[in-house]
């Protein structure tokens, strides 16, 4: 497994969009999307976990749909628009599925939330009023070691109610459980 | 990280696609969607200098055409969720599609076609495709050939691919039938242990009806390769099913050597597999009143 001494690993340059903005990168071929955004992008809100697609922790969106960066050759994301966790904010405001994970503890360490928030997106964006086992199934892809599962499915309820507008928006981010 | 001198291909037009994977034969394998293949680098189980990547292919289509479905190599399985609602057997699929492991992340990287041409016992995907009768589309050298599902399945992790060749697609053809579908798994995040797709003729169908004549059962996550089975030899006169016990008795005596990994010793998978047959036959007459 190890590499010819005499031979050069094979590299070039990858244009992306990460979180709206246009970059391009010098990578080896095999170099992996996650090993990208954190090590050249410094983009650290995108977790390096498992390395096997299990945990979640490196969840991108890539081009819209929630993708796993470890699974993800980052020479086959040329062109790709990529969302990380840093780029679900906007204008310093947490969005509506960050906020209500905020107001309900939906996280301890915060190593798994990038997969939590984006399956949370991907979910609520198809299903506006989910029932739990729809939550639970969703959210399946991603484990936290700090085990805070019923504070996270909690989360998704709250983004849920207050995406459909069953709470105000002062509710929404106030840290208040409504009930 | 992947530690081998990788060099990652995007190949636009299929023939330069197969002309790399002639040329570099067994120093390199197909990306799909990288769920299998990638970890499986990284991890240096595989030992490889090329990957051919179908992204630029325009295979990431699922399609229906006259009764016919028609999914491409790259199509995901969140892309055969967003598809229409699949008719008849077809809707076989999208079931499947809807249950994989992993959540949305892996539905939306994962392709049926990817799944296939690994043929891990332990997925859902193979056993569905022959459960369906697909055929399976296949490019190579010497041109395009297709295969039956039932024949391109060889053993576990070995798949009727020659030299060269890809899979570029499968197609299942849909036909009315009553369809019930069963998978046993640990947890929502666990593999199948087994799985069991009934197909069975559709209700009042002047031959069949009302019981299981006619019924085909194919089981999953068993054996190295899907087993299907035809019920006729074990329905009595009137077309009913023996008990329990027999049934289970008659299904296992058909596994011959049943599959094993970290998630069922095969002795498990050999004994449970009567009951998962069960509640697909009894979901394919539950689901189709």
């Amino acid at each position: 497994m190890t590499e010819p001494a005499s031979e050069p690993v094979p590299e070039r340059d990858v244009a992306m969009t990460v979180n709206g903005r246009a970059r391009r990168v010098r990578c080896e071929d095999r170099h992996l999307l996650v090993e990208v955004l954190r090590e050249q992008l410094r983009l650290k809100g995108t977790h390096a976990g498992c390395l096997n697609g299990d945990c979640g922790a490196c969840t991108v969106e890539l081009d819209g749909q929630p993708v796993k960066s470890c699974l993800v050759l980052a020479a086959a994301a040329e062109g790709a628009e990529i969302t990380t966790l840093e780029g679900v904010a906007q204008g310093g405001e947490l969005d509506p599925v960050q906020q209500a994970f905020w107001d309900h503890d939906g996280f301890q360490c915060g190593f798994c939330l990038p997969g939590q928030i984006f399956a949370t997106r991907w979910l609520l964006a198809r299903d506006a009023d989910p029932a739990d086992t729809a939550i639970r199934e969703a959210l399946a892809g991603n484990l936290c070691r700090c085990t805070g599962y019923q504070s996270i499915v909690e989360s998704v309820r709250a983004a849920a109610a207050g995406l459909r507008g069953e709470m105000g928006s002062g509710e929404v981010g106030s840290g208040v459980t409504p009930g | 990280m992947i530690r081998t001198a990788l060099r990652h291909h995007a190949p636009t037009e299929l023939a330069e696609a197969v002309a790399l994977l002639d040329s570099h034969a067994e120093r390199a394998a197909v990306l799909g969607g990288g769920t299998m293949l990638v970890p499986r680098l990284t991890r240096g189980e595989l030992d490889l200098d090329h990957v051919i990547d179908l992204r630029r292919l325009g295979l990431g289509t699922a399609t229906v055409t006259d009764g016919r479905v028609r999914v491409g190599a790259r199509a995901t399985y969140a892309n055969l969720l967003a598809a229409p609602a699949f008719p008849g057997t077809a809707q076989l699929l999208q079931r499947v599609a809807g249950g994989i492991t992993g959540g949305p992340q892996i539905r939306c990287q994962g392709t049926v076609c990817g799944s296939a041409a690994y043929a891990n016992p332990s997925t859902e995907v193979p056993a569905a495709l022959v459960a369906l009768d697909a055929t399976m589309h296949l490019h190579g050298p010497g041109g395009a050939r297709t295969a039956p599902a039932a024949a391109f399945f060889l053993d576990a992790y070995k798949v009727d691919l020659r030299r060269g060749e890809l899979l570029t697609g499968v197609t299942v053809a849909a036909r009315p039938a009553r369809l019930g579908y069963c998978k046993l798994k640990l947890a929502e995040g666990s593999w199948p242990i087994a799985t069991a797709a009934a197909v069975l003729p559709p209700a009042g169908a002047a031959d069949h009806a009302p019981g299981y004549r006619g019924a085909v059962v194919t089981l999953g996550a068993i054996s190295t390769r899907p087993i299907k089975l035809d019920l006729a030899p074990v329905l009595d006169d009137a077309g009913r099913l023996p008990g329990d016990a027999d049934v289970d008795e008659w299904v296992a005596a058909r596994i011959g050597e049943p599959w094993e990994d970290e998630l069922a010793p095969g002795g498990y998978r050999r004994m449970v597999a009567g009951a998962v047959l069960r509640r697909a036959l009894h979901r394919a007459h539950e689901e189709n009143r």
